[in-house]
């Protein structure tokens, strides 16, 4: 500091305050979102996540015609690799490393102390989450289906499992993104969900298809294909699933929006 | 706190409150002071005044954080002070809309701040901890402060921030390169880049050196020239005292006084004052202020004399005639025991 006994600041107008512009406080919660987010080690997890449908892909591809038929082979990895494992971490990831980290360092109160409203800093969270987990997601079914069926798509299920991946993502980032705001662990509570709710509970108990993202993503990937592979046909209908993941999507704009106005935080004094 | 003291604070506290809401329309000068917790804020007053907490608590679970707290921050620079872990942070956070208060009310220019994010256009936190966003440069944080905030003028805005903190020139940098001090004056620009007439500092003054305490103490000086409204909170007395001669005292979670240091100190009847005479001939002098029904007892050592008395007002007027009446010439007359740190200690011994 040069000299404390003048403030030498330039004499500009005060400050006009308007409501904060929807694009620019986007891009500025995109932008805090971003730099708490895509960490080195957060980017290996996602890329090895992206990677591991495509390995086995590369085995099946390597036993050409011994390998049998492509749709089966490619639907089972779908879901237990991508919809049921790489969506729903890469969303946990996406979604809860911004709002976890600065629910702990107390950096939180930078964003809920604007004018800014609270559903819209959830809502731009939850999208931001959204387009990560859809385009990593998109990488590993369209990387995996082309490499085990080159650009021939049988019975269109890489394109219908490319969509059907970026639906789930939604609904996955909406989900994780309101776990980050109500709960102090919510990477480990994430996991556990993921691990025993989406994989294992919801294939061996039939009623709880319809409160699974991962078989709503079967749903949702059954609507567009002509494959009629038993783990697309049994889940819950179309409608049911695009119902529920609205549901989900609002619940947490609402209940994070609500949780945001008094947010959970570490102390921040002492 | 003796009985007296009790009943003192009792009156004090209604007074205080309400002199320090009427005072606020007078340009923020208070004069009132109060020892001790309770009393209700000036209803009439509650639309202009930047903050009042009224008959506040909170609780987190079982732990009483803030217990019944009444008083008003006007314009003009208040220091928090108390002990660690006496609810300071929380009565901060109260003040931002951050927490809610289990009970009583908190207002911010007549209106509640709990989940009305438009608050935010007049009042800004700064917290204590240092915790940036590191791999954000420092301009990119200020900036999405200002973006998040509605400022139309953002580029001017934080240009500006940035500048009054000194921290213009190294704006492009990124955060985690930066020193306590700075990360400190970052989240000073964070806090004024939208120019609100309520801020409120936790601990403003950690990890400054002292060329840095001293520009942050003309700094808050310039804004309240301007009109803002500050809450300062600090575990360093002399830096509040040479800003702030409004503070609050929480103890416990109970504010424990309220208002002008020096004015507090003469309300604590129960501890006596200390003065220190110099003179031509201090032990006739200190003969001679013993007969003074105010005076408690008297010490001769090389410094001169020093006095303690119950009465503050009754000694400052008895001095210069005893002195008169012995002949002595009084070469100095200081209060060695009103300053804002003995304040304190008094008030955390009770």
């Amino acid at each position: 500091m040069s000299n404390p006994s003048a403030v030498t600041a330039p004499r500009v107008e005060r400050a006009v305050l308007g409501r904060p512009s929807w694009l620019r406080s986007a891009r500025a919660i995109v932008h805090l979102s971003v730099v708490r987010t895509l960490t080195p080690v957060l980017l290996i997890t996602m890329t090895g996540l992206v990677l591991l449908p495509m390995l086995f892909a590369l085995v099946f591809a390597s036993r050409g015609f011994l390998s049998g038929d492509p749709v089966p082979f490619l639907v089972e990895r779908y879901d237990q690799l991508v919809a049921a494992f790489a969506t729903p971490i890469i969303a946990l990831l996406l979604s809860t490393s911004a709002f976890s980290a600065e629910s702990d360092d107390g950096t939180l109160l930078y964003l809920v102390t604007t004018t800014t409203p609270r559903w819209w800093i959830v809502f731009v969270r939850v999208v931001f989450a959204m387009v990560g987990t859809a385009a990593a997601s998109a990488v590993a079914v369209f990387g995996t289906g082309l490499i085990a069926t080159g650009m021939h798509d049988p019975e269109h299920i890489t394109r219908a499992f490319g969509i059907a991946s970026a639906f789930g993502g939604a609904a996955y980032a909406s989900l994780f993104t309101l776990l980050a705001l109500l709960a102090r662990r919510a990477l480990v509570s994430g996991l556990l969900y993921v691990v025993f709710w989406e994989g294992v509970l919801s294939t061996t108990f039939p009623a709880l298809h319809y409160v699974s993202v991962r078989q709503w993503m079967l749903a949702v990937a059954n609507a567009l294909t002509d494959a009629t592979d038993a783990r697309l046909t049994d889940g819950p209908s179309l409608t049911a699933s695009l119902v529920g993941a609205g549901l989900i999507a609002v619940l947490a704009v609402v209940a994070g929006a609500r949780q945001l106005s008094e947010p959970r935080m570490s102390r921040i004094g002492t | 706190m003796t009985s007296s003291a009790e009943n003192g604070a009792e009156n004090g506290a209604e007074n205080g409150a309400s002199n320090g809401a009427s005072n606020g329309e007078n340009n923020g000068a208070n004069n009132g002071a109060s020892v001790g917790a309770g009393g209700h804020a000036d209803a009439a007053a509650r639309t202009r005044v930047p903050l009042v907490f009224d008959r506040v608590s909170h609780w987190y679970g079982d732990v009483v954080a803030v217990n019944d707290i009444s008083c008003t921050v006007t314009a003009g620079i208040t220091g928090l002070l108390g002990p660690n872990g006496a609810g300071k942070s929380t009565l901060l956070q109260l003040a931002a809309g951050v927490l809610s208060p289990s009970n009583g009310a908190v207002r911010v220019f007549g209106e509640s701040p709990v989940d009305r994010p438009d608050v935010y256009r007049q009042v800004a936190l700064v917290p204590e901890r240092e915790a940036l966003p590191g791999m954000m440069k420092a301009r990119a944080f200020v900036m999405a402060r200002a973006e998040l905030l509605g400022v139309r003028n953002a580029s001017e805005a934080v240009t500006r921030a940035l500048a009054i903190v000194e921290m213009d020139t190294v704006a492009d940098r990124r955060i985690d390169t930066f020193s306590k001090g700075m990360k400190q004056r970052v989240k000073l620009a964070a806090a004024l880049v939208h120019d609100p007439s309520l801020v409120l500092l936790d601990e403003p003054f950690n990890g400054l050196d002292p060329r840095q305490r001293l520009h942050m103490m003309r700094l808050l000086e310039e804004r309240v020239a301007e009109g803002t409204a500050v809450l300062l909170s600090s575990h360093i007395l002399e830096e509040i005292a040479s800003v702030a001669s409004n503070i609050l005292v929480v103890l416990a979670g109970r504010l424990a006084a309220t208002g002008d240091y020096r004015t507090l100190r003469r309300l604590m009847t129960d501890r006596p004052h200390t003065v220190r005479l110099r003179s031509s001939a201090d032990r006739l002098l200190a003969a001679a202020l013993m007969q003074e029904a105010s005076v408690l007892g008297v010490e001769v050592d090389s410094s001169g004399v020093i006095v303690r008395a119950t009465d503050y007002t009754a000694l400052s007027l008895a001095i210069a005639p005893v002195a008169q009446r012995i002949g002595c010439t009084l070469y100095e007359v200081q209060v060695t025991d009103e300053s804002l740190e003995h304040v304190f200690a008094y008030l955390v011994a009770r």
